[in-house]
């Protein structure tokens, strides 16, 4: 048997049918982001919007924190977990399965991002290699987003309240991150969405290499009040990869722990 | 090793199952033959589920252990999870997938091929009178959504299959179907452990049944076995046009052996006998040979109560299954 078995591929093709019929699911994830950014696109301004895009990125990803919650805590309380646990499934396949399933819709969501982005906002990108590295970021955020989404499934009792945790969780942390709105505080280091909002910004929009210093939590260009960090770009790849697996794991631990009957 | 209907497919040892100071299953041995239709019957909270929920390997027993197909639950989940087919109480099935879809997922899980999983959710669908139907399942009916919550248990062809009340909220043509299907099932030499309130349904469909109460196992045997050990007195209810035939069937009853008791009722006008009496079937045929038959031109009318399980539940609880 492989790692990734045809389980966990039929798995992941039932959630994204599932997520793609249920329309409330695909406005709730895909509509609120494209509205916020045409809101800030029109609050912030063109010029200064450039570096607001990435946060939007990064909030369509975090999105995904709630979907994954909904969907494993859903699986919870109708039953089906436990008629999956009767079937020679195994939870490695649940997890691999909602993994590939909510990527490909991350993926999806960042793509439509991208195109709002640059055809309809004109939002500058670097080049090709830049916005695919970009891309892997926002995805590798949306892989802790959804470690963290199975953390709150693991706790919550039920799908309602998953969400609410889950958005309880994901709107303060992008604000603490500095993501939507500047925030000079060392807090933000401490928050995922940083990281990948910062090396997103860096890549796609300022143009900085793996080998550049990360800057500050400011959405504000550099040249402003901005201040460097002892860090090359590619340390906080790590950190944002290092978050995706911790947040796996412990998102694993805990739903095992308090699913086990 | 050839496979033959006495072999036991489930062998449990001394399972018990305490949750704190509640002992939801206590001390249960019991053997489960090979092609069996074996029911457990108990009110809510005598530790069925549990004691399923253990024999599927969804709960860690506190001691003891059983065997499935030869697999210890202990140790042998990933083989048993391969022949085991579960149809939960609760309806569980994803609302927007269409059912076809939802037996196919299930057959996926049991690793057969997509095209052979089609045909199989196609067959099973039409026996049970769902195919065809290409809205989501969450439009279908109650109903329809148990038959299909059936369906997806059955599209992997399991040796061991566990129902838990297969047909609560069914309607009777739906109801009759299912315990069709049920019975072709047990042609087929699989394995069925039924759970159920339904009292009918454990007597028509059971080859044995056990009663559990309060997490421990307080009679097996076939329905017959257990009605004639612990069930009530079988009764016949005989209205007559006049007096004289009346007494006539109370002076040939006196003499039947296995008739234990008779009650007249003459008030209002009424012309009753209620007769109770031990055995089946087979004394009720006596009883109307020697002693109605003989010497009545007509009777009004007769009515045959039958002992059933819930007589034998009564009786050896004190308390009625829906208490």
């Amino acid at each position: 048997m492989t790692f990734l078995d045809n389980n966990a591929i039929q798995i992941a093709i039932k959630n994204v049918k599932e997520k793609i019929r249920h329309w409330q699911y695909l406005v709730f994830s895909l509509g609120f982001p494209i509205m916020y950014t045409l809101i800030f696109y029109f609050f912030l301004g063109r010029e200064a919007f450039s570096y607001g895009f990435p946060g939007m990125i990064i909030y369509t990803t975090a999105v995904a924190t709630t979907s994954s919650a909904i969907s494993f805590s859903g699986d919870k309380t109708s039953g089906m977990l436990e008629r999956l646990d009767t079937m020679p499934t195994g939870r490695k396949n649940l997890f691999l399965g909602a993994l590939l399933s909510e990527t490909a819709i991350v993926s999806l969501q960042i793509i439509i991002m991208f195109i709002i982005g640059y055809m309809v906002l004109q939002v500058s990108y670097i080049g090709i290699f830049e916005l695919l590295i970009g891309f892997f970021v926002a995805v590798l955020f949306g892989i802790s987003s959804v470690g963290i989404g199975i953390i709150i499934s693991g706790i919550a009792k039920t799908p309602d309240i998953a969400n609410a945790i889950a958005l309880f969780y994901y709107i303060p942390i992008l604000f603490l991150s500095g993501s939507l709105m500047p925030f000079e505080s060392p807090i933000v280091y401490f928050t995922p969405p940083f990281w990948a909002k910062q090396i997103y910004l860096q890549i796609t929009i300022l143009g900085h290499g793996l080998f550049d210093n990360l800057y500050s939590s400011s959405l504000l260009p550099p040249e402003g009040t901005a201040y460097m960090t002892p860090m090359p770009l590619w340390g906080g790849l790590l950190i944002i990869i290092a978050f995706a697996i911790v947040f796996i794991v412990i998102g694993i631990i805990t739903f095992q722990k308090k699913t086990k009957f | 090793m050839s496979v033959t209907y006495n072999s036991v497919a489930i062998d449990i040892k001394d399972l018990m199952k305490h949750f704190k100071e509640v002992k939801a299953v206590d001390g249960i041995s019991l053997k489960i033959k090979r092609g069996e239709l074996f029911s457990i019957l108990g009110p809510n909270g005598a530790g069925k589920t549990t004691l399923v929920r253990m024999l599927t390997t969804i709960l860690s027993p506190t001691s003891g252990d059983a065997n499935i197909n030869g697999y210890s639950i202990l140790t042998g989940k990933k083989e048993i999870v391969k022949k085991i087919g579960v149809c939960p109480q609760k309806i569980t099935i994803y609302d927007v997938l269409r059912a076809e879809e939802n037996v196919q997922f299930v057959a996926g899980m049991h690793e057969i091929p997509h095209k052979e999983a089609k045909e199989r959710a196609k067959r099973l669908l039409e026996d049970f009178g769902i195919a065809g139907r290409k809205d989501w399942s969450k439009r279908f009916s109650g109903g329809m959504q148990r038959r299909l919550n059936l369906a997806m248990s059955l599209v992997f062809d399991p040796e061991i299959l566990f129902l838990d009340e297969p047909t609560a909220g069914l309607d009777p043509q739906a109801r009759r179907l299912v315990w069709d299907y049920i019975r072709d099932l047990k042609n087929k030499d699989i394995t069925i452990i039924l759970m159920t309130h339904d009292m009918v349904e454990a007597d028509s469909l059971s080859d044995r049944v056990a009663i559990i109460d309060k997490g421990k196992i307080i009679a097996v045997g076939t329905p017959t076995e257990l009605k004639d050990k612990y069930g009530s007195d079988n009764m016949v209810e005989v209205s007559f046009f006049n007096k004289e035939d009346l007494e006539v069937v109370k002076n040939n009853i006196q003499n039947i052996s296995f008739v234990t008791n008779w009650n007249e009722n003459t008030k209002n006008e009424r012309k009753q006998l209620l007769i109770s009496f031990q055995g089946g079937l087979k004394n009720f045929v006596k009883l109307l040979q020697q002693g109605l038959i003989e010497n009545i031109d007509e009777v009004e009318n007769m009515k045959f109560r039958q002992n059933s399980l819930e007589d034998v539940f009564l009786n050896l609880t004190g308390r009625r299954l829906r208490d």
